[in-house]
């Protein structure tokens, strides 16, 4: 069966491989600018030779501050900040970024809802719970990089598990699953409020937490990411054709072959793992994966396989995007990125929203 | 396409390995040629190198140590909130900006996420820092920056006395820890036996307010200790919470007849006059109602105990000062 059309003459221009890899293009423009960017300047012309001299193992520019009038000791800082600070924290963004876009994508596939996000089914809030605790109890306090995602994947993937099994997995219908998840959202945020009466102490950095933030960024933590991202993303992707035949509703792809039910659980099951990932590395930062697949589907029509790795991109682009504007708009001082992203995405997501309407009042349903 | 499947599974399995094993086995960092091993307060045991000669320090109440124990010029570094939050003044009072010569330039964003590259510019070789910043940041940059972190944070008054010779200790200071800690001793020791014969009046030490009610504090507080160090009971002190907000109708109810309330940082009598059913308590119909720098009663530092614990007397027993 063939997929959906593309729906407009944008849409045909950049539908496919060419429109991808247009934006990946951007993307890497996007990337080596992204990492000079930061509450502490870093002239141009030195930053772009330090990262030079540390992509190429030393080989460029021996002293990237040679000549420049700065400082050995202040070369020193600057290296340390253009290389373990900017860059980690480009890179978590572009990770985090397209986590966040192919899981709304593919959420927004398998409910067949636009408004459908990463954060739906609650999850959430058992990685906030879960980060509430060590923040609250300062548990591995000299482990921080370690402990917090491990405490808010364990409480993400928990409540993603409890839900599941609460709604008794794939026998339940969408809705029973999307209720329970609101149900236990709901309790576990009662639980949170009840820790941190009794524990103010580290109330604001759950807080901050919860608008989403980069600074858990390092090497490690993107390798991280960037691992387990490119592996589960990678089998999500798979599922573009069985999302594709999803829209025509369950009969029809169980005619095709396709089990729907089984589909579901899978795809949710997997979008739920990456989901929980980027929750456990930045917090809980909104808008990126609600954004993101409707930015795509304007662009490359809704065609699932193409759909879920342009959710990633442009998700990926989104974050850093809002990061950046975070640099350039308060450029002493770092601020919760979930604050940006909502900024950017509340008015694109409203004029998407209507101008959808006013165009095509059926579309996307 | 499967080939191209397998492959990027198979890469992204390895890259989280590889990362996961790097995390979980990081490399040692050398020890400085001249350093001491101390423990700080959440018995974490730390290598700092003797008289560290550039010092970030974290916290207000820590700075107040340092300074009385005459290592201003050591601190290139302090904490801050971002510049957008008003930056030094969100942390600092402006007595303590001007006391102790702070500048923007040794702003150190802590709130509301770190700022590492602030920090990783000042090339400290010191991070001294207190439960209340974001330690999980601070101790992921210090260790990749080689740098160590002290952390500060006395549970007790006398736990005051014992972080001012562990910076004696560090900074070499020793004699000018002692003679601090001796005229701490005194204070302490004055205070109980000024206040051990007079009767403990009921009082509220409100440093907030908003539309609910008044914020005080609870069992297990600095403040708590304060009051009672001061010869009175708190009306909070039997409260679950350590940091309860009272409504009116409780303060009615406990009328308290000592009400002192905090100021600075945009509170004064007017804002807490202007708070639900004030003019109901007893305390300010008598006139019982006076005010307090709220860094004296919330920060855990020598100037709570010298300046914050007479003023309290002087509060609440206005006849023995």
């Amino acid at each position: 069966m063939a997929p959906p059309r593309a729906p407009r003459s944008l849409a045909r221009r950049l539908a496919g491989p060419a429109g991808i890899g247009l934006l990946a293009v951007a993307g890497l423009l996007l990337l080596a600018l992204s990492s000079l960017l930061g509450n502490q300047a870093v002239p141009v012309g030195v930053g772009f030779r330090i990262l030079l001299h540390e992509l190429s193992g030393g080989a460029l520019f021996s002293d990237p501050c040679a000549g420049t009038g700065v400082s050995p000791a202040h070369c020193s800082a600057l290296t340390f900040i253009v290389w373990q600070l900017y860059l980690p924290e480009v890179l978590l963004a572009l990770v985090v970024g397209a986590a966040l876009g192919l899981s709304g994508g593919a959420l927004q596939g398998v409910f067949r809802n636009p408004l459908a996000d990463p954060f739906l089914l609650g999850i959430s809030s058992g990685g906030t719970l879960g980060a509430a605790i060590l923040y609250v109890y300062r548990i591995g306090v000299g482990q921080a990089d370690l402990y917090l995602p491990l405490f808010a994947f364990l409480g993400a993937i928990a409540t993603g598990l409890l839900i599941l099994g609460v709604a008794r997995g794939r026998h339940s219908s969408v809705e029973t699953l999307l209720l329970t998840g609101v149900a236990i959202a709901n309790l576990l945020g009662a639980v949170l409020a009840l820790v941190l009466l009794y524990n103010p102490v580290g109330g604001e950095q759950v807080t901050f937490w919860l608008l989403g933030n980069l600074g858990l960024a390092s090497w490690t933590v993107d390798g991280i990411a960037v691992g387990v991202v490119l592996m589960l993303g990678t089998v999500l992707v798979l599922f573009g054709r069985d999302l594709n035949l999803l829209q025509l509703g369950a009969d029809v792809a169980q005619s095709s072959g396709v089990n729907a039910n089984r589909v579901r659980l899978h795809v949710i099951l997997l979008a739920s793992m990456i989901t929980a990932i980027a929750v456990a590395f930045t917090g809980v930062i909104g808008f990126v994966g609600l954004v993101s697949p409707h930015v795509v589907r304007r662009i490359v029509g809704s065609d699932y396989r193409v759909v879920l790795p342009g959710s990633a991109i442009v998700g990926a682009l989104f974050l850093l995007g809002a990061r950046d504007v975070n640099y350039l708009a308060f450029p002493s001082s770092v601020l919760p990125i979930g604050i940006f992203t909502a900024f950017f995405g509340v008015p694109f997501f409203l004029f998407l929203l209507y101008r959808q309407r006013r165009l095509a009042p059926m579309e996307g349903r | 396409m499967w080939v191209a499947v397998i492959a990027l599974v198979a890469v992204g399995a390895g890259v989280a390995g590889t990362s996961t094993y790097f995390a979980l086995n990081p490399a040692a960092q050398p020890t400085p040629a001249h350093s001491i091993g101390i423990t700080d307060d959440l018995g974490r045991n730390v290598t700092v190198p003797i008289d560290p000669a550039r010092i970030a320090v974290l916290s207000p109440s820590i700075m107040d140590e340092v300074y009385r124990l005459g290592l201003r010029t050591h601190v290139v570094g302090v904490d801050c909130y971002a510049a957008a939050f008003g930056g030094l003044t969100t942390d600092y009072s402006s007595d303590q900006i001007a006391l102790w010569n702070l500048t923007p330039s040794m702003c150190v964003q802590v709130a509301p996420t770190l700022s590492p590259e602030m920090l990783v510019n000042l090339t400290p070789s010191l991070v001294l820092a207190s439960t209340i910043d974001p330690l999980g940041p601070i101790e992921k940059i210090t260790t990749q920056l080689g740098v160590p972190l002290v952390v500060l944070q006395p549970a007790t008054l006398s736990g005051i006395l014992v972080d001012d010779s562990l910076l004696g200790e560090i900074f070499g200071v020793q004699s000018t820890a002692s003679a601090l800690n001796a005229e701490l001793a005194a204070e302490l020791y004055h205070a109980t036996n000024l206040t051990v014969t007079e009767s403990f009046p009921y009082v509220l030490v409100t440093y907030s307010d908003d539309s609910n009610g008044y914020w005080t504090f609870g069992p297990s507080t600095f403040g708590e200790s304060l009051i009672e160090l001061a010869g009175a009971t708190s009306i909070a002190a039997n409260a679950t919470m350590q940091w309860p907000e009272l409504s009116p109708a409780q303060i009615l109810y406990a009328n308290p007849s000592v009400i002192v309330y905090g100021y600075g940082f945009g509170l004064n009598e007017s804002s807490y006059a202007g708070g639900p059913d004030w003019s109901q308590f007893g305390a300010v119909q008598a006139g019982n109602v006076s005010g307090i720098d709220s860094n004296w009663i919330t920060e855990p530092d020598p100037t709570m105990i010298l300046d914050g614990l007479p003023t309290l007397i002087a509060d609440f027993h206005p006849g023995t000062v």
